[in-house]
């Protein structure tokens, strides 16, 4: 990300993201150890892009927030919103670590049978 | 006997990273519950007998004025003049008839025993003795005002030499370094939980919460003790001011924040909705005392900093009124139309497609008799607050 996230900068940066975000199930990891300076607008944002991996069934995570992202993010409440990871690889293989459907058929095949009436 | 009192306040005191950070950050000047280091320093040497107290303040005027304090004649030097007004102001108590000055400078806010201290002076014949505390030495002097050699020697030296024998005085009170933000923070923790001498500014309105006059705190908001709401503060509706806040004097808290185990520096704003918390926050930064950073803040919804000067303030209020009504008509002609709401019912009857076979499954929250009970736009999820 952008090492200044401010309403400029944030409409730039969606616009880039956009593709990504449109795309089935997008799973996005933004990393912000870069970010210096994050506002109301940089927050949007990410509650946007958020917002809209959700509706397609995907996630957005962050990773390795600067101190400045982390206090933005704690003072706007949104930290508790976001899955956070110290670093992108984590944040990346989280993705692969939860499969829904996969869990879902395990699940029901591991389920066991009702006793039998006696 | 005529004892007189000397304050002086300077950077070098101050943590060097927050200095350089914000030249204008002087915790000695800065108001923590209420009143400031100085007044509160000042207030104990006039309570003890040591009176007119001078202080000798470096730099520019603080946040666009300092403080006038009533009971202490101010001298405002620049760095390099500095010592050189402290010295001055010296003479000047002495030629006025001083027999004893008590020299303090802060940094370091610490509650000495100013009785004991001069008896132990007295008792020894000294030229100057210097208070210390747990094996520290406190930048706390008593000098002869008969000695002025010895008086100049240290002044000269910046107080770290004394050229005649200087005894030392074991103190026992209060005592803050006030060197950095986490410091004041614990300062304002200490007073408002009366582990000090001095207590907060302003009456008690409830137990464990002081209000200075003219503190706003509207209906809705919540001050829990022990908080501290300063002088023409405003705490506005549905904000949370909690576990040893303080909030300085003409400082606001808008609609629906939470302020906790943090302070608000004098003239800040911060913004609707948001959390400030184990922080100190002033001068348009935050000081995360977890995180231990410092981080500017630059958008003015989030926090600001407004003008100390009331004549400006009322202009850019002023200001403010008579664009209000312009700004609105152009939003409502160019502006973007709002988006419209999606209706409840309609989203909880969606499922999700990762559901697979299951998306048939119509859960008890999804029920179309249930969801009509509720009108579409009851989506409100509160952690916090009173309604």
């Amino acid at each position: 990300m952008p090492d200044r996230v401010n309403g400029r900068t944030a409409r730039e940066f969606l616009r880039d993201v956009r593709p990504f975000l449109s795309v089935d199930r997008p799973q996005l990891v933004f990393d912000l150890s870069q970010v210096v300076q994050l506002d109301a607008a940089g927050v949007e944002m990410l509650l946007r892009c958020m917002s809209e991996a959700h509706k397609r069934d995907g996630d957005l995570k962050l990773a390795s927030p600067s101190p400045e992202a982390s206090v933005v993010l704690e003072l706007t409440r949104t930290e508790r919103l976001f899955e956070i990871y110290e670093t992108s690889t984590d944040a990346a293989r989280s993705f692969s670590g939860f499969l829904p459907n996969a869990m879902r058929q395990q699940l029901l095949h591991k389920r066991p049978s009702a006793p039998a009436a006696a | 006997m005529d004892i007189r009192g000397l304050v002086l306040i300077n950077s070098a005191s101050v943590d060097s990273e927050h200095h350089d950070q914000f030249p204008s950050f002087l915790p000695g000047l800065t108001d923590v519950a209420g009143k400031s280091a100085l007044e509160r320093t000042a207030e104990r040497l006039q309570k003890f007998g040591a009176s007119p107290v001078t202080a000798v303040i470096e730099g520019e005027p603080y946040n666009g004025g300092i403080k006038s304090i009533s009971s202490i004649s101010q001298v405002v030097a620049t760095p390099d003049r500095f010592w050189r007004a402290a010295e001055g102001a010296f003479s000047d108590l002495v030629q006025s008839g001083a027999e004893l000055v008590i020299l303090v400078r802060l940094g370091a806010y610490a509650e000495i025993d100013f009785e004991s201290m001069v008896q132990f002076h007295l008792d020894r014949q000294c030229r100057v003795s210097q208070a210390k505390q747990n094996g520290q030495v406190l930048e706390v002097f008593c000098i002869s005002a008969s000695r002025r050699n010895d008086a100049a020697s240290l002044f000269r030296s910046k107080l770290t030499h004394c050229r005649s024998d200087c005894p030392q005085f074991e103190n026992f009170g209060y005592l803050n370094p006030l060197a950095d933000s986490l410091d004041l923070r614990q300062f304002a923790i200490d007073i408002l939980t009366l582990k000090t001498e001095t207590s907060p500014a302003g009456e008690q309105i409830r137990p464990g919460v002081w209000a200075a006059s003219r503190a706003q705190i509207e209906k809705g908001a919540r001050v829990l003790a022990p908080a501290f709401i300063g002088s023409y503060a405003r705490i506005r509706s549905g904000a949370v001011i909690t576990r040893c806040s303080s909030i300085e004097h003409h400082a606001q808290v808008d609609c629906g924040t939470i302020v906790e185990n943090a302070s608000l520096l004098p003239y800040s704003y911060i913004g609707a909705a948001l959390e400030l918390a184990h922080s100190v926050a002033g001068f348009s930064y935050i000081w995360n005392l977890r995180r231990d950073c410092v981080v500017r803040i630059c958008d003015a919804k989030l926090l600001h900093q407004s003008v100390a000067s009331s004549r400006n303030r009322l202009l850019s209020s002023t200001a403010e009124l008579v664009t209000y009504l312009p700004k609105q008509f152009w939003r409502g002609i160019f502006g973007p139309s709002p988006a419209p709401k999606p209706d409840l019912n309609d989203a909880l009857r969606q499922t999700s497609p990762s559901l697979g076979a299951a998306s048939g499954y119509r859960a008890p929250a999804c029920d179309s008799q249930a969801a009509n009970e509720f009108p579409s736009n009851f989506v409100v999820a509160r952690t916090h607050g009173n309604q």
